[in-house]
């Protein structure tokens, strides 16, 4: 056991060091990473609370506060598959310790067992993140009295723990199959893109559908809760929650089979796993022609790209914005007369042009491509470093090639939701001048927290990517300037139409400068430190 | 062809790795640097290589200083680390192809060298082949392809026989003395005393970051052997 305990430990801090900077040498540093952990946290919570108490008020006078954990119970789950799934590649099949922990004399079951726990471990964060203020919520709007027993309480911890199992259980099959089809196929990247693309499509179609639940809600609470029969354990978790013991049961039962049968067969097969998954196809039968020449910063950029594309983990985690971005601005024109009769029934109330900007700018938030960029280099940093290049150049190239994804895409979008919308043609511009200098701002921003906070000893790519100090910061960090943006318009919108436009702009403008000229007299000292 | 002044290098905390080491490489010269574990020598490799900052020395390369001018000194070098890692998600001909952009080689030149050594090391067959799937020994054997290919000034390689198989040894060496045949220098270092001894023209020892011998190789060995004049200094 104390054995399982040191291998726990190790999955647990690697991961802790890579997301919350503790341990730094720098004391500075250290506690800009904690900030940002309890940041992070606050927001979680925040957001959790403020959904389960829109939906409690609603579902809390008519005693049907069983929805509220029924839905985000689903969200915990979905969430936490979204957040473990493109981990599981990485954490548990693909750790570049592996070759040094096999060799020790810790049985193969419990090298799996411990690293799967800690997948468990993140999605516990989760479901705690998620049905804590649910269960807080329930105590302070509940009708009937349910959230103010001792007993409640009890039941809500045991969901808690249990829930996360069930989402490990799924996050470990699914990136199981990711594994396995990226040895299996020819080309392994198209596969792990084909099935990562099936699998945003169904998380998308679920959360799209939860939502046409909730808005009809309030009319037919208990017609909706008899449609969700297809996810029985969620419905046995709310009425167990609620005081059904059997039922709790239950739901308890079905969180923990799975957990137990994806452990005990993972543990039968897992040495032959990990070697499978590692092997890589290979072909002796090359024949050299004549090659070609391309200059320096062409090779930089087609390099980023290779990266970028031929990561799978890579792409789809700092490329879900555009994504989102892309499909919001088509999806736009496609139904532009159905948004314009609810932008006509807005009139007035909500600001249109500042609201489309503001969602732009949180798509673009996501897309922290030039973040994680300099922890990927990691241990093949010497590569550049050695090569006849200027830090800046080595610097901009990973800015640009992020620029070269983001700004097309917001051009491309802005249009779209320009022309879906009728805007004047100076809303177009407004849309296009904010939103861009918003993305440029945001490359370079990025760019100086992955410098500022690079991981360049992860252990794989799963660890700089999501879970980061500098990514987290590349998203959540320019939302608060995309906020201040919101709130310099609101402030001024009712004073001073054209002030209430122009001062968000100058605003991103200023904060790209910034970021540039930081960039500039800084980063390469910065790069050279690394 | 390489000269270094007086070089130090103090990590943070205080620890001094390197304490003003100066020595001169000449052109057509193979200089082996030799040490024990932790005596500075991959410190030292580094910082000429320009991978590495340092505070206090210089040091020149082919008339460039490596602090003031590291972008013309690195043009004229390469560099092998001990472990050396490539990028996993490329082919080994996409490898070649972007260090070759990196050095602007010509696309007539590379092909030939690629063909050249790409056979001579075996490698050829391979090199459409993604680099997570080489061997060590295959990987050791591209970044030395990707080393040659950009006729350097100055090749500097750190610990260059660990992974490589006996014919892979005797075909780098002969390609060292061809590449200082053509007027550049070798500075290398190695734990292989029987190597260094046969294929060095000069020497330095390195214990505790500080010089401790230098100078041709005949000289400092006199009739002793290699081995010998390293333990008796080692013991000192």
């Amino acid at each position: 056991m104390k054995k399982f305990w040191v291998l726990l430990k190790v999955s647990v801090t690697s991961m802790l060091l890579s997301s919350s900077g503790m341990g730094r040498k720098s004391r500075k540093k250290a506690a800009t990473g904690a900030g940002a952990m309890v940041l992070i946290a606050g927001l979680g919570l925040y957001l959790s609370g403020l959904y389960s108490s829109m939906l409690m008020e609603v579902l809390a006078p008519i005693n049907m506060e069983v929805l509220v954990f029924i839905f985000m119970g689903m969200g915990a789950l979905i969430g936490g598959l979204l957040f473990t799934t493109f981990g599981v590649k990485g954490v548990v099949f693909g750790g570049r310790d592996n070759d040094l922990l096999l060799s020790m004399p810790v049985s193969s079951t419990m090298l799996m067992v411990s690293r799967v726990t800690a997948i468990y471990l993140e999605n516990l964060l989760f479901s705690l993140f998620v049905l804590g203020p649910a269960g807080v919520v329930c105590a302070i709007f509940t009708q009937g009295g349910v959230g103010h027993t001792l007993l409640f309480w009890v039941r809500l911890v045991i969901v808690v723990l249990a829930l996360p199992l069930l989402d490990t259980a799924l996050s470990v099959l699914l990136g199981a199959l990711v594994a396995f089809l990226s040895t299996r196929m020819s080309k392994g990247i198209l596969g792990q893109n084909i099935v990562m693309a099936i699998y945003m499509v169904a998380v998308f179609w679920v959360a799209a559908n939860l939502n046409g639940m909730i808005e009809g809600l309030a009319a037919n609470a208990a017609g909706v809760k008899d449609s969700l029969s297809w996810a029985a354990p969620l419905m046995w978790m709310g009425d167990g929650l609620m005081g059904d013991w059997g039922l709790l049961l239950a739901f308890a039962v079905c969180c923990i089979i799975p957990f137990v049968l994806v452990v005990f067969v993972l543990g039968k097969v897992y040495g032959r796993a990990v070697t499978a998954f590692a092997a890589r196809a290979a072909r002796s039968d090359y024949k050299l022609s004549a090659q070609s020449a391309t200059g320096q910063k062409k090779a930089l950029l087609v390099k980023e790209a290779k990266r970028f594309f031929g990561t799978p983990m890579y792409m789809w985690n700092s490329g879900i914005g555009l994504i989102m971005l892309l499909a919001g601005g088509v999806a736009a024109l496609v139904m532009r007369d159905d948004l314009r009769e609810i932008v006509a029934l807005l009139e007035g109330e909500v600001p249109v042009l500042p609201l489309v900007a503001l969602l732009m700018g949180v798509m673009l938030s996501m897309c922290a491509i030039a973040a994680p960029s300099i922890s990927l280099e990691g241990k093949y940093l010497w590569i550049l470093r050695e090569a006849p290049l200027g830090e800046s150049a080595l610097l901009w190239i990973k800015v640009g090639f992020e620029l070269l994804l983001t700004v097309p895409c917001t051009v491309v979008t802005g249009v779209c939701l320009a022309i879906a919308l009728e805007m004047p043609v100076w809303q177009w511009a407004a849309l296009l001048t904010s939103t861009i200098l918003f993305a440029i701002g945001h490359g370079m921003f990025g760019m100086l927290m992955g410098l500022a906070f690079p991981k360049l000893d992860a252990v794989n790519e799963t660890v700089v990517v999501k879970q980061s100090l500098a990514v987290f910061l590349a998203m959540f960090a320019p939302m608060v300037l995309m906020g201040l943006g919101g709130g310099l318009w609101l402030g001024l919108a009712e004073s001073n139409q054209v002030l209430a436009l122009t001062l968000p702009i100058v605003l991103f403008g200023l904060a790209a400068a910034v970021f540039a000229l930081i960039l500039v007299k800084r980063g390469p000292a910065m790069l050279r430190a690394l | 062809m390489l000269r270094i002044e007086h070089y130090s290098k103090t990590y943070p905390g205080g620890k001094r790795a390197v304490d003003d080491v100066s020595l001169h490489v000449r052109p057509g010269e193979i200089y082996g640097f030799i040490g024990h574990n932790g005596a500075g020598k991959t410190t030292t490799l580094r910082a000429v290589a320009g991978v590495m900052d340092f505070t206090e020395g210089t040091i020149v390369i082919d008339g460039y200083d490596v602090k003031k001018n590291p972008i013309a000194a690195k043009r004229v070098t390469a560099f092998l680390p001990d472990n050396p890692d490539l990028y996993e998600f490329m082919k080994g001909i996409t490898y070649l192809n972007f260090i070759a952009d990196l050095y602007d080689i010509p696309a007539d030149q590379r092909t030939a060298d690629i063909q050249k050594y790409g056979d001579a090391f075996e490698l050829t067959g391979n090199l459409g082949s993604p680099i997570g799937s080489y061997s060590h020994g295959m990987r050791q054997k591209l970044a030395l392809i990707s080393a040659f290919i950009r006729r350097p000034r100055l090749l500097i390689l750190d610990e260059p026989f660990v992974g490589l198989d006996p014919a892979a040894s005797h075909l780098m060496k002969g390609y060292l003395e061809e590449l200082c045949q053509k007027g550049s220098a070798v500075f290398f270092s190695t734990h292989v005393l029987e190597v260094a001894e046969k294929l060095c023209h000069q020497i330095a020892i390195i214990k505790d970051g500080r010089l401790v011998k230098c100078g041709a190789t005949a000289e400092l060995v006199g009739d002793s052997s290699l081995e010998n004049v390293f333990l008796e200094l080692e013991g000192e």
